[in-house]
This record gives C-alpha cells, structure tokens and sequence, in this order.
C-alpha cells in the first residue's frame, strides 16, 4: 500500500469526530456514524499493519529541521493495533454504558477524534510530529475526562491538562535540543540531562511518581474514557513516547549505565510499589484500578529502561497485555457502577450472584492481573523478570523484588473485591440483574483474550522480539 | 497411557463442573456422584503409579514456559498418599456436612467443588516435571483450596482464608523469584535427578544462586508452614471444617514439601547445596519450627488449633530430613510425608468427629467420650501414637530414619541437636495428644459422658477413621516391605547428582 494511506487513517476519524459533533442531533445516528468510522479506522489500520507498509511520507516541512511526517515502523505498529483493536470494542461498550447520556455528541465525536490523533502518535515519523500529536492527544481527550460537569470530573480535567501542558513542555526542551543537536547525539552529560527532561516530561502521561496523580483523579470520567484512554491509549502514548525517546533519538547506547539511567529508574520502580500500594488502601473500585494502572505502567517503563532488547521486548509485550487486562476489569468495575450503582469496595457483597458473568470476567482480569499462570500478565511478567536477572545489576534485581512485591499487592487489592462477590458475608441475596450485551460482548472477549495471549504468548513473543531487532538506535531525530 | 496423565488432571476438574452447574435431584445424588468421582480418581492414581514412566506436555505458553507432566518415583509417593487421603476425608464430609456447618455456611456443593479441584490441582503439581509447571499447580491449589477454609463463612474463616491466600501468595512469588533466577543460570526449568549442580557450579554468581534457592524455598515453605511463614497455619486449618483441615494438614501442605524437595534434589541440587550457609540456616529454621509448633501445641487447648500447631510441627520433621541431604534422611522424610498424612488425617476426623458430636470444640470436653465415641477416640488414640513414633505404628519408623539421618550427617553440631530436638518434640507430642486420648477412655471423677448422644455418626464417618488408623498401623507392622522402596529412591536421587 502507498504510505499516502496513513493520512486517511488518521483524518477519517478526525474529520468524521468533528463532522458528528457538529451536525448531529439524533442519539442512535450518532453512535452508528462514529461505530462505523471507528471500525473503518481499524479496519484501515490493520490493512496498513499486516501489508507492511512502511516508509516515510513527509506532510509538512516547516524549516530545514523541522518536518512533520509520518511513517509506521515497529513500536507504531505495535501501539496501532492495540489501539486499532480496543477502540471498536470500547465504542460498543460505550453504546450501552452512555444510552441516555445528554451529552452524547460530545463525547462520541471526541472519542472519534482521539482514535485518529492516538493513531497519529503511532504513526509518527519523527519527534516533532510525536510531539504535536501528543499534544492534541491532551486537547482532544480533556473533554472527554470533564464530561459529567461535576465539580470532580472537572477538577480533574483541570488537574490533567495541567500537567499534560506542564509534561508536554519538558519533552518540549528535550526535542528542541535534539532537533538543535542534529540526529546523532553526542555522548554527554549535558545530553543525559536533555533525555530527563524528555523522560519526566513524556512520564507525566505514562503516570511517573510524582507525576501520576492526575490518573486516579480522572477516574471521575466516565467508564469507557477511563477505560480505554486512561488504561489503554493515553497512559501507553506515554510509554510509546519515552520509548522512542530512548532507544530512538537518544540511544540505549547514549544512557546505558549512566546515573540518568539509574535516575529515572529509581522513580519508575518507587512507582511500581507505590502505584499498587495505594491500590490496596483505596477504596473506591475505579480509582482503586486507576493506581494499578500507573504500577503497570511503571513495569513497562521497567523493562524499557533496561535498556536491552531483552527488556524492550518484555515492556512492550506488558504494554499490550496490559491494556487487555486492564481493559477488561475497566469495563467490569464499569458495568457494576452503571448497572448496580456502586461505585466502592464495602458495597460489593454479593455482586457475584448479582451480575456473575461481569465479576467472572472481572475474575479472569484480577488473575491475569496478578500474573497466575497461563494468563497473559504471567507471561509477561516473566518475561520482564527474566529481562531484569539477564541484565543481572543491582536495580535490576531491586526491580524484579519491586515487581513482585506489586504482584502481592495486585492479589490483595483484586482478590479482596473476587472475595466480596463470589464468597459474600452472609445477607440478603441480591437479585440477578446482569449488564447487557453490548457491554457483555466486549467483556467476555477481553476477558477470554486475557487467558489467550497467555496462551498465544510465543507467537507476540516472536513478533515482538523481531519487533525490537528492527528498530535503529539513535538516528531518530528531526530531519 | 499418556492419556490416564490427562484423565487424572480432567477428570476432578469435570467432577467439579458438573458438581457447580448440575442442579442434583437429591442430596443423595450429589454425594453418590461426588463419591464416584473420588473413587474413580483414586482407581486411575494407582493404576498410574503400577505402570512404568509416562510423561507429557500439556501446553505451551512460549517456548521456555511449559507445562508439562511426568510420572517418576517422588511423584508416584505424593499422588497416592493425596488421593488415599482425599477419599476417606471426603467420604467423611458427606456425614459431616449434613449438620454441622453453621446456618451461614456456603451451600455444600460448593465444598465438594472446590474439593474436587484442590485435588485436581494436587495432582498436577504431584505430577510436575518442571518448575513452571510447579509453579502453576501451586498457584492453582492456592486459589482453589482457599474457597474450603471460607466454607462456614463467619468472620473467623473469612479471615483465615485470606490469610492463607495472601501468605500462599507471597510464598508463591518468593519462590518464581528463584525460579527466574536459577533457569536464567541452568538454562533450563525442568527436573532431573539430582539437579543442576554443574550449571549453577559453572555460572558466576554462586552466591546470588544460592540465595535465591534460600528465597524460593523459605516462599514455597509457607505452604508447609516452615518459619517463618507458618503465621496462617494455625488459623486456617482450625477454621477449616473438619475433612479440609485432614487435607490442608494431611496433603495439601505437603505439596509445599514436594515444591522444597524438587528444588533441592532435583533442579539446585544436594551437591550444590551441601555443606553450604543455606542448608545450614534451613535445617535451623526446620528444627525451630518443630520445637516452637510443639511447644505451642502443648498449651493449646483447642482440639483442631493444637492439631494445627502440631502440623507446623510434624511437617517440618520431614522439611529436617529433606535439608539433611543424605539418603536416611531423605528417606525419614519421605516416610514422614506419607505417615504424617495418614495420622493427621486421621486425628482431624476423629477431632471433627468430636465436634459433630458434641458441638464441643475444646480438648477440656472430651473426658469420659470414649465410651460414647470409641471408633473416634480409639482411631485418635492410634494415630496419636503413631505420631509420637511409637512402635509398632509407622510414625516410629520415620522418625527413626530421620534420626539416623541426622546423625550420618557430616554437619557438626547438627548430628546430635537434630536427635535431642526430635526427642524433645516427641515429648511434648505425647503431652499434648495422649491426654486427651486418656481423658476420653479414662475420665476419673469428673464423668461427663453423658452430655454427649449416643452412637457413632455411621459407616461414613467411621469407616475413613478406621481406614486411615488401620494405615498408620499397617505401615508401621510391614515398614520392612516399605522401606526399601524409599530408600531405593532416596539413594537413585542422591547418587544421580
């Protein structure tokens, strides 16, 4: 395919977000128009993915070193399709979870718009254009996070442009220097530090403590948002770009063994005990997942850190089981807040019998979550621990016991709400009255994707690895 | 003949399906039912350990993650010593359950469920051939044993399941922490006689090794109660009812020991091992465990807590044995992992007994119950005797190998503590199991007999005692066809490394 095709997967849903927010005023036209421009979007996307298209196609040139361009190399296609294939599956869940919602149109043609503008992170060609679109990735998904107007939702849309802004200016520094600095960076400190910038700046998003704390505020949002944007594309453009960022422009060549290295690799392994400590202690069921995301994300971070293929592969191989499970125990927590009105953790006695097969699916997520064998977060889990022992230092090791502690946490803060639903104290029995289908299907999908990747695992472990040996070390810059 | 390994896994596993969906006519439906698929496993199981050798993979998640299984010698004692445990004590719960669960219990198929799948789950991890695998199955029985702690559903067995869930679960990711460690060393994750030795010998970091070996065997220790993660054994056995503790107790701790013999004897390695600071500082913390789960035994006074305490402690005789390193020992260990099954069992049906009987749950309660009670107190008093090691019951035996393990041992100061902590133990076991089985049979003054009703609970509740008490004496009278067999096997896995 000619690589003039990366613009239409990107302006379809662009345009098509705008177009339904603008013109329409009927419910059910709008959620058919944005399910079938995101299904399209995905449909194209893939197209482009599986028939390996690559190659640069250059939109804009703004000067000698700045050009905005896209291309579609290893991570891009990794980060596509998992986006390309949650995006439907959120928008059917969102049918049902935002029936009767009043303000419908502006969450769909958001939600559309974003699917194009996270696309354009993935197919980025170079920083400056990661750089734009990670920008308008904030802009476009603000509305979505403040959607509900109440005085939560919108403090924690303020929270998140905030330090979105903030972050995005940081990674600003950072890419004004490697544009300056032409694309091989020299080996320096001062170098190292520019890298920091970028890393604390991109890390707002991937949720670095302490940068984090806008996630498990913009739980406020609405479930699909939280769900898809705030486990799945906002938090891994995140980790996307930082991964660019250091294997990429800079080079693991550049940073390995350096104290910028240990730097960023202390507050990403804090994060990955604290994220799921707070886990523990929260008691309200979003925001208590909100806090697992940012300790997964840090386990991401921790594998892209190690600055090996080995670890690459392994963060990477997280970043996509991650978004399935967490997805999935999203989208449940999400079907028992809309359907049962609970919203924290004391109220769930007896939600088994209530809406069984949304906590088996829940379930399902909680223990691959934790990382039971043969579900997918075993897999990479080990894999990412496996990385660690490889790399042999001593943050490493310090790594693979911050990860398993988190793994215990992670039991404690899911089983605990397992626990409530299946084995309730004695009491009333409530009486069955289970999601619909619209959400069940996407559910029960994710949920038995969570077991199958598991099970799948030597082939994304393949496909990643090949992934990984393909992507060249610090040539990256703005050309 | 591949097929009877996946039978052996499938067949509980469908048992149990059925057992959670099937809306049973009667309650005599679901026991027959549940009863047959008991017999039926324990019908394959043996047939399995009378055929030679059989191996295979189940699955596959990658290429180093493999789930596989393997009939060898370690595995054929753990998988029918499990189900030979497993029948009487279900057997037993069909009478058990029928009034003794308090009005807020779980319905009662849910227990036969997850009985059916703790025993599926057993035998995949009695059936390993490599740590993934063990891995797996341990996780699983974990999971799946848990919901038969929580079964009477009060606040203490609330409590004490998560307990256990949560210390199993720690346990569990001490041990994938050595496990990451040593197959990123060895290369590979699979069992073999005698272990890895020259692998790990050649690696760099020995000292790295070895303390992952230390890490992942105090971890998979926690499900054997070895300190010092024994916190939840106390706890969740007791709150368990009664034929759940016989297989908390009896066999599902036991697969903690199996994880710890695997790790040493047939993936590290006695000659990586030997003579080191980790089999040093095990074989302290096993000889620690058996004296404090003695002592604290002797000053319990709940029945099913002091038999708890005293699993802490008979458990870690046979964790001594296994950390000698030698084949007497191994072999004491070996036996006491089957015996200790049979007894204990055995003594917490008799204590359910007792407490179906009286509703009575403390040791001060049982005077003059022997008439009343005998097939109860009489299984007690033999099993009773049998764990103190008296001859001719089998608990002699073990302890008699263990003994003289210890002193074979090239160790200095442990060829002589080991014995003197034995003995010490084995005192205060008598302390604290023989009164009660003269308080029963010998009240004195104070004759309480008649507040409990007449008659023993029927052939079900009988016959698994009468079965496990006859074991515990039946062992101990033929210990000379037994024994070889051990130490046949002991000697195979020694020699091999």
């Amino acid at each position: 395919m000619s690589t003039y095709w990366y613009l239409p997967a990107i302006l379809l849903p662009a345009a098509g977000g705008t177009f339904a927010g603008l013109f329409f005023k009927n419910e059910k036209a709008v959620r058919v128009f944005c399910g079938t421009v995101t299904c399209l979007t995905s449909a194209l996307a893939f197209l482009l993915i599986l028939s390996g298209t690559e190659g640069l196609l250059e939109v804009a040139r703004f000067s000698d070193r700045l050009v905005f361009c896209l291309d579609l190399t290893g991570p891009g296609r990794v980060f596509a399709s998992v986006s390309a294939s949650l995006w439907p599956l959120t928008a059917l869940y969102a049918f049902e979870y935002m029936d009767g919602d009043p303000r419908f149109r502006s969450f769909y043609s958001f939600f559309t718009l974003s699917f194009g503008v996270t696309l354009g992170i993935a197919l980025a060609g170079n920083l400056f254009t990661l750089y734009c679109f990670y920008e308008m990735l904030t802009l476009s998904t603000v509305p979505l996070v403040v959607h509900t107007h109440t005085k939560e939702a919108s403090r924690a849309g303020r929270v998140y442009l905030a330090m979105s802004i903030g972050g995005a200016a940081f990674a600003f520094i950072s890419l004004v220097y490697t544009v300056v600095s032409g694309p091989a960076l020299p080996p320096s400190a001062v170098s190292r530090v520019f890298w920091l910038f970028g890393f604390f700046g991109f890390g707002v998003k991937a949720a670095v403590f302490p940068l984090h704390f806008w996630l498990p505020k913009a739980a406020a949002a609405p479930t699909p948002v939280t769900a898809l944007l705030h486990a799945a594309a906002v938090v891994n453009a995140g980790v996307f770009a930082i991964l660019r960022l250091t294997y990429e422009v800079y080079g693991a060549d550049l940073l390995a063994g350096t104290p910028a290295q240990a730097a960023a690799l202390s507050f990403v392994l804090f994060t990955v005990v604290y994220g799921s400590f707070m886990a523990v202690r929260e008691q309200h069921l979003k925001r208590r997942l909100a806090y697992s995301t940012v300790s997964n994300l840090a386990y991401m971070l921790f594998g892209v850190l190690l600055l090996t293929p080995a670890g690459l592969t392994a963060g990477l191989m997280h970043m996509v089981f991650h978004s399935v499970m967490k997805i999935t125990a999203f989208f449940a927590i999400g079907a028992v807040n809309r359907h049962a009105g609970i919203e924290y953790l004391q109220d769930a006695e007896g939600l088994g019998r209530r809406m069984p097969v949304t906590m088996a699916c829940f379930t399902v997520s909680a223990l691959a979550l934790i990382g039971i064998p043969p579900f997918a977060g075993f897999v990479s889990k080990w894999y990412l621990l496996a990385a660690a022992a490889d790399a042999g230092t001593p943050l490493a090791f310090l790594g693979m016991g911050a990860v398993l502690l988190s793994a215990l946490f992670t039991a404690f803060y899911t089983l605990v709400i397992v626990r409530k639903a299946f084995f309730p104290a004695p009491g009333a029995v409530p009486a069955r009255r289970e999601a619909g289908v619209r959400m069940l299907v996407p559910l029960v999908l994710l949920a038995f994707a969570s077991l199958a990747c598991g099970l799948a695992g030597r082939y994304f472990y393949n496909v990643l690895a090949e992934t990984v040996s393909g992507i060249p070390s610090g040539q990256w810059g703005g050309l | 003949m591949k097929i009877l390994l996946l039978l052996i896994l499938l067949l509980p596993i469908a048992a149990a399906a059925v057992v959670f969906l099937v809306r049973f006519p009667s309650r005599k439906g679901l026991l027959l039912f549940t009863g047959g698929a008991l017999l039926a496993e324990t019908a394959l199981v043996t047939l399995l350990a009378c055929l030679g050798n059989v191996s295979m993979t189940l699955f596959s998640m990658t290429d180093t993650l493999v789930v596989a299984l393997e009939t060898d010698a370690v595995a054929r004692v753990f998988m029918l010593t499990a189900v030979w445990v497993f029948l009487p004590a279900g057997v037993f719960a069909f009478r058990y359950l029928e009034h003794s669960a308090g009005e807020g219990a779980f319905p009662e198929h849910r227990f036969y469920g997850f009985f059916l799948l703790s025993l599926a789950a057993l035998m995949g991890m009695d059936l390993a051939s490599n740590l993934v695998t063990l891995y797996f199955f341990f996780e699983m029985l974990t999971l799946l044993s848990m919901p038969l702690v929580l079964h009477d559903r009060t606040e203490t067995a609330v409590a004490a399941a998560l307990k256990y869930l949560f210390y199993s679960i720690a346990g569990a990711l001490a041990g994938l922490f050595a496990i990451l460690v040593l197959t990123h060393a060895a290369g590979t994750a699979s069992f073999a006689p005698g272990g890895h030795a020259d692998a790990f010998a050649a690696s760099g970091n020995r000292g790295l090794l070895l303390a992952a070996v230390f890490v992942g065997i105090v971890g998979f220790g926690a499900k054997a109660g070895l300190y010092p993660l024994h916190g939840w054994l106390p706890t969740a056995h007791p709150a368990a009812p009664a034929p759940a503790s016989a297989i908390l107790s009896g066999v599902i701790a036991k697969a903690g020991v199996l994880a710890i013999l695997r790790m040493i004897y047939f993936y590290a390695g006695p000659a990586f091992l030997s003579g080191t600071w980790v089999q040093t500082v095990l074989l302290i913390l096993a000889l620690l465990t058996v004296f404090m789960g003695s002592m604290t035994a002797w000053r319990e006074k709940i029945l099913k807590k002091r038999l708890a305490y005293s699993s802490v402690s008979q458990i870690s005789y046979a964790l001594f044995g296994l950390f000698l390193m030698n084949a007497q020992g191994l072999t004491g260990g070996l036996l006491q992992v089957v015996f200790h099954a049979a007894a204990k069992s055995c003594l917490f049906l008799a204590a359910g007994s007792f407490i179906f009987h009286t509703g009575k749950i403390s040791v001060t309660d049982v005077k003059g119950l022997g008439r009343k009670l005998p097939v109860t107190f009489g299984a007690f008093t033999m099993a009773a005797l049998s764990l103190i090691g008296i001859p001719p019951f089998a608990g002699f035996v073990s302890k008699w190998y263990l003994a003289l393990g210890a002193m074979d041992t090239g160790l200095p100061v442990f060829g002589w503590l080991g014995p003197v902590v034995l003995l010490v133990s084995a005192l205060l076991t008598a302390g604290y199991l023989l009164p009660v089985a003269v308080d029963a049979f010998f009240p004195g003054n104070t004759d309480r007999a008649a507040d409990a009703p007449g008659g023993e609970g029927g052939a079900l509740m009988a016959l698994p005692l009468i079965l496990l008490a006859a074991a515990v004496l039946v062992f101990g009278l033929f210990s000379g066809l037994l024994t070889p067999y051990f130490l046949d096997l002991a000697s195979n896995v020694l020699a091999a490394g």
